[in-house]
């Protein structure tokens, strides 16, 4: 069956109850599951932190350490040049002078970025 | 046809000289001063930033011009004179911070601002959606670490914080509608964008990409109703940050602006010069205009911080900007370029002003600057022209920006239309924005200092950059046709 008469964006407005009944609908029934099937018995053992099945160890509100983002955002940079890099190698016999030069350029830049951040001392673990 | 990077290498010169500059100013300050106070790193970065400024300044003025690398970036008269514009910005946002307090690190501070010039002498000649964007990005990335530059201070970082949530918002608006642009046309450059639409005429599509992207701008400008971040980022910045974001990217961001809508979206740009206009992004960019001269003007009238003044006088100038930029249309880019120029250079030496103020306490209030002109006549005479100039009193350069832009605006149709009638209410409006501007001038020229001021010792950098920019405001108030020259 086809809707021959309908408008160009009608799927959008579709799209968008389907997307707000869909959300709605699943967490009804899940409410519906709690109501019925799943009265709360907390016990000791249910409420212990979560330790993928062998016993837990100490408490689950422990501090991490925030200072690896730093090593993070430099893993970033260098992952994000290696997917600018590989497109450029592979067309790389066929490109003029220049598009090498450009891409030196981009190198060095963010290689001026990793030695500023080593100088700095971001890279040692306090 | 194979890609011309001999041109883009010369081309993009300028921003060669500002990107070299920012790594030396880096590179020395890690290695062979390593050990020196921060006062001389901060005095060796802003000479080498200011070097590189100026060295990009003589590239973009005799280099070369016309469209580059395929018409990616186009070297027409608004983007030399846009590019020369900001470089002197930054210049004296770059004199601002010698005399503003030391930030704690001197020489990434100025190595950003550089970062930040680059992106807005893209943004000045981009003429692709990507690069644009790109541009956009750079620029807008710097100045939100610029904001939080000062991150011990609570102020400071809030600034940064809603600036940062409120623009990256913004970008997601501005590329979300690129995108739509792109789908609807198959292209990213501007001029065959604007040769489909020409053959396409105005979907619901293309409103709702329009949408998108003037949200997205209107964030970027501090127009109403997206202005919420600016008061806040002015008042709680470092002040050079402050003038930097309030002058340079105001201009950058208009001139991107305009070369988005007039030579790309031309077709979709409807009318507002007659009663019943036509649709296109024109009303909804008069919308825009008129809720900014409205709010920022009417609130201004309340503050009793000055930067927070001086923000919602940005909202009001931003919304006459907008008029410049409905008036390109008919009268070219001349009109608002002026504008734009001639308010950031007045932007930058008022917030001069306060940075000098700020050395011997704080400088918030209006009544912080009670007695000004018995403290130092010099700091008073430069605030005085800079509050005049922006208020549109001749023979300043406000006045001839206001006046270009209002008759453009009433060239469209007169007072027929939206567009006469949107020039009105912001003439009208000027002679409220006097009133404010003469409150802050009042505490300045004629309140009595209180008991426990001193004199303020002007340092001389700061001194001749104050000079600078009130002597060029008072020289292009005088002579306007050695700005609209370039044109």
């Amino acid at each position: 069956m086809t809707l021959p008469s309908a408008h160009p964006y009608a799927f959008l407005a579709l799209f968008a109850l389907v997307a707000i009944a869909f959300p709605l609908l699943l967490l009804a029934v899940a409410q519906l599951w709690f109501r019925f099937f799943q009265p709360p018995k907390p016990s000791a053992t249910k409420n212990d932190v979560y330790e993928c099945g062998v016993a837990p160890t100490g408490d689950s509100w422990i501090q991490f350490k925030a200072h690896y983002y730093l090593y993070a955002i430099l893993f970033l940079i260098f992952d994000v040049e290696v997917l600018f890099l590989l497109p450029f190698a592979v067309t790389f016999t066929t490109l003029p002078a220049g598009a090498l030069v450009a891409m030196l350029v981009f190198i060095l830049l963010l290689a001026e970025g990793l030695v500023w951040a080593w100088h700095r001392g971001h890279l040692e673990w306090k | 046809m194979s890609p011309d990077y001999t041109g883009l290498f010369q081309a993009l010169r300028p921003e060669t000289s500002l990107l070299f500059g920012a790594l030396v100013a880096l590179g020395l300050d890690l290695s062979l001063f390593r050990r020196h106070t921060s006062g001389e790193r901060l005095n060796l970065a802003l000479w080498i930033g200011a070097l590189a400024v100026l060295a990009a300044g003589a590239h973009v003025w005799f280099g070369p011009h016309g469209p580059i690398f395929g018409g990616v970036l186009i070297l027409d008269p608004l983007a030399v004179a846009t590019r020369l514009g900001v470089l002197a910005l930054t210049l004296l946002t770059l004199g601002v911070a010698t005399a503003a307090r030391t930030p704690r690190n001197p020489a990434e501070y100025v190595a950003i601002i550089l970062f930040a010039t680059t992106g807005f002498m893209l943004m000045a000649a981009a003429q692709q959606l990507l690069l644009a964007f790109l541009a956009l990005e750079l620029a807008s990335l710097s100045l939100y670490v610029l904001a939080g530059f000062d991150k011990t201070r609570p102020e400071s970082a809030e600034a940064a914080l809603k600036y940062f949530l409120f623009g990256g918002m913004a970008a997601a608006f501005l590329l979300f509608g690129f995108s739509l642009i792109y789908g609807l046309t198959g292209s990213i450059e501007l001029l065959e964008i604007a040769r489909q639409l020409t053959l396409q005429g105005l979907s619901p599509l293309l409103v709702v990409a329009l949408v998108m992207v003037l949200v997205a701008f209107g964030f970027k400008a501090a127009a109403a109703p997206f202005h919420l971040w600016a008061p806040d980022v002015y008042e709680g910045a470092p002040t050079p940050s402050a003038a930097f974001i309030a002058s340079a990217s105001k201009l950058a961001g208009f001139t991107l602006f305009a070369r988005l809508l007039w030579p790309g979206l031309r077709a979709a740009a409807g009318n507002v010069s007659t009663l019943h206009g036509a649709p296109g992004w024109l009303p909804a960019v008069a919308v825009i205009s008129a809720v900014s001269l409205l709010l920022g003007n009417f609130a201004a009238l309340a503050q009793t911080n000055v930067r927070r003044l001086l923000a919602y006088s940005a909202i009001a100038h931003a919304g006459a900007l907008l008029l410049g930029v409905i008036a390109a249309g008919r009268s070219g880019p001349a009109p608002f370029f002026f504008y734009a120029a001639t308010y950031g250079l007045a932007t930058v030496g008022a917030f001069g002003v306060l940075a000098v103020v700020e050395r011997t306490g704080s400088c918030q209030k209006i009544t912080d600057l009670a007695g000004l002109h018995r403290r130092s006549p010099l700091l008073a005479g430069c605030l005085a022209i800079f509050m005049l100039s922006l208020a549109g009193i001749p023979p300043l350069a406000g006045f001839f920006g206001k006046f270009t832009v209002f008759a453009a605006a009433l060239q469209l149709g007169g007072l027929a239309g939206p567009a006469g009638w949107l020039a009105f209410l912001a003439i009208a409006l000027s002679a409220l924005a006097l009133y404010y501007y003469l409150i802050v001038l009042k505490q300045a020229l004629v309140a009595p200092p209180t008991a426990n001021a001193s004199r303020i010792v002007v340092p001389t950098l700061a001194r001749f950059t104050l000079m600078a920019a009130a002597g060029l405001i008072v020289l292009f108030g005088v002579a306007p046709s050695l700005l609209l020259d370039l044109f």
